[in-house]
C-alpha cells in the first residue's frame, strides 16, 4: 500500500464501485452517528446505543447510494473515453451530468434534468480544483530565470585592464 | 571458451562452419549457444545477454505483490455488483409473483416490477458490501499491526467479521456468526493452500 494508482478501464469501473461504497459506509457512519447520538434519550448508556442503532440502520443504505453514483459514473466514464479515445476534464463532467440524469430517471424529466446540472456543476468544480492545484504543484518545478550577462564587447580591444581582454569586475563575473 | 576471430574471418561464413566440423574437440558448452557467426569488432560475447530472464525492477521499499488495502476496493466493488445482480434476479421473480397474484396490469405491473428490482436489488448489495468492508477492514488493521500477511489473517478477518456483524443480536447469534465466518475463511484458505500444493506456486493471499 505504499502507492495506490487507478486500474485501467474496464477495471476500473468495479474498483470505483468499491471506493464509493468504502467512502458512503464510513463517511455515512461517522455523520449517523453523530446524528444517533444527539437524537437519542439523555444517558450516555442510550446515547451509544442511539448512534450504534443509527450507524447499522443508515450507513449501508448511504454506502449503497454511493456505490450506485460511482459505478454509473465509471461506466459512462469508460465509454466516452473509448468513443472519444481521448482522457479530459470534460470526460469527467459529462459523466456526472449523465449519472446524476439516469439515477433520477424514475422521479421525472424536471428532476433528470436538475439532477443533470447538479452533477455537472460538482464535477465541474472537482476538477477546477484538480487543475488548480495540478498549476500549483507545477510552479515547484519550474526553472529559474537565467542569468543576463552584461555586454562583453566592452572588453575587447582594451588591453590596459588585465592581460585576457576582460575588465577586472567583469571577469569576476563570470568566474562566479 | 575461447573465440579465436582472427583464424575465423566473418565473411566467410562457410569456411567457418567447416573448420568448426574439422575440429571435434569443443566442449559441450557449444551446444547451448547458437552457431551464427559473432563479429570480430564487438568487444563481448552478444550471446551471453539473450540467455537473461525477463527482470522487473520495483520502487524501494515496495512488495513484489499486491497487498491488501489495494485488493480491497476490488473485493468491495465485486461483491456490491455481484450482490446487486443476485438481489436483482431475486426482485425479478419476486415481481412477477406478486403483480401476476394481484393481476396488476400495464403501467402499475411495471412500477411493480420496478420497485421489486431495486428494492430487493439494493438490499442485497449493501449487505454483501458491508460484509466484506468489515472483512477487508480488518484484514488491513491485522496486516498492518502484524506485518505479515498469510493465511491466518484471512482466518482472524473472517471471524472478526461475523462476530462483528451479528454483536447485537445476542451472545449466541454472535457466536453463530463468528462460527459461520471461521468456517467460510476456513474453507478458503483450504482451497488456496490445496492449489497452492497442486501448482507449487507463490501463493496470493486474499
Amino acid at each position: 500500500m505504499e502507492e495506490y494508482s487507478r486500474e485501467p478501464c474496464p477495471h476500473r469501473i468495479v474498483d470505483d464501485c468499491g471506493g464509493a461504497f468504502i467512502m458512503g459506509c464510513v463517511g455515512g457512519g461517522l455523520f449517523q452517528g453523530l446524528k444517533g447520538f444527539r437524537n437519542a434519550p439523555q444517558g450516555l448508556g442510550r446515547r451509544v446505543a442511539g448512534s450504534v442503532a443509527a450507524i447499522k440502520t443508515k450507513s449501508p443504505v448511504i454506502g449503497g447510494s454511493f456505490a450506485a453514483w460511482g459505478a454509473v459514473f465509471s461506466i459512462v466514464d469508460c465509454s466516452l473515453v473509448h468513443f472519444r479515445q481521448k482522457e479530459d476534464p470534460w470526460n469527467s463532467i459529462v459523466s456526472g451530468a449523465v449519472t446524476g440524469g439516469i439515477l433520477a430517471s424514475r422521479n421525472g424529466a424536471a428532476a433528470m434534468a436538475g439532477s443533470a446540472i447538479i452533477g455537472g456543476v460538482l464535477l465541474s468544480m472537482i476538477e477546477g480544483l484538480g487543475i488548480f492545484f495540478t498549476r500549483f504543484a507545477a510552479e515547484q518545478f519550474r526553472n529559474r530565470e537565467p542569468h543576463i550577462m552584461p555586454d562583453a564587447n566592452e572588453g575587447y580591444g582594451d588591453f590596459n585592464s588585465s592581460g585576457f581582454g576582460f575588465p577586472g569586475a567583469q571577469q569576476a563575473t563570470a568566474t562566479s | 571458451m575461447s573465440d579465436n576471430f582472427s583464424r575465423t574471418p566473418y565473411s566467410d561464413g562457410h569456411a567457418a562452419t567447416h573448420e568448426e566440423a574439422s575440429k571435434p574437440h569443443y566442449t559441450t558448452t557449444t551446444s547451448s549457444f547458437s552457431r551464427t557467426p559473432v563479429s570480430p569488432y564487438l568487444n563481448y560475447d552478444s550471446r551471453y545477454l539473450q540467455q537473461a530472464q525477463p527482470e522487473f525492477i520495483f520502487p524501494e521499499g515496495a512488495n513484489k505483490q499486491r497487498g491488501r488495502f489495494e485488493l480491497a476496493f476490488s473485493q468491495i466493488g465485486t461483491s456490491v455488483m455481484i450482490g446487486g445482480g443476485i438481489g436483482g434476479l431475486a426482485g425479478v421473480y419476486n415481481g412477477l409473483k406478486v403483480t401476476k397474484a394481484l393481476e396488476q396490469k400495464g403501467k402499475v405491473r411495471r412500477t411493480q416490477l420496478l420497485n421489486h428490482i431495486m428494492k430487493q436489488g439494493s438490499g442485497t448489495a449493501n449487505t454483501l458490501g458491508t460484509l466484506t468492508v468489515l472483512y477487508s477492514a480488518c484484514g488491513v488493521l491485522l496486516q498492518f499491526f502484524r506485518g505479515e500477511d498469510d493465511h491466518i489473517n484471512t482466518v482472524i478477518a473472517g471471524s472478526a467479521t461475523g462476530l462483528l456483524y451479528k454483536s447485537t443480536a445476542g451472545l449466541r447469534t454472535c457466536a453463530f456468526g463468528g462460527a459461520i465466518g471461521l468456517g467460510i475463511s476456513s474453507l478458503y484458505c483450504l482451497y488456496l493452500i490445496a492449489q497452492e500444493n497442486s501448482s507449487n506456486s507463490s501463493p496470493k493471499y486474499l
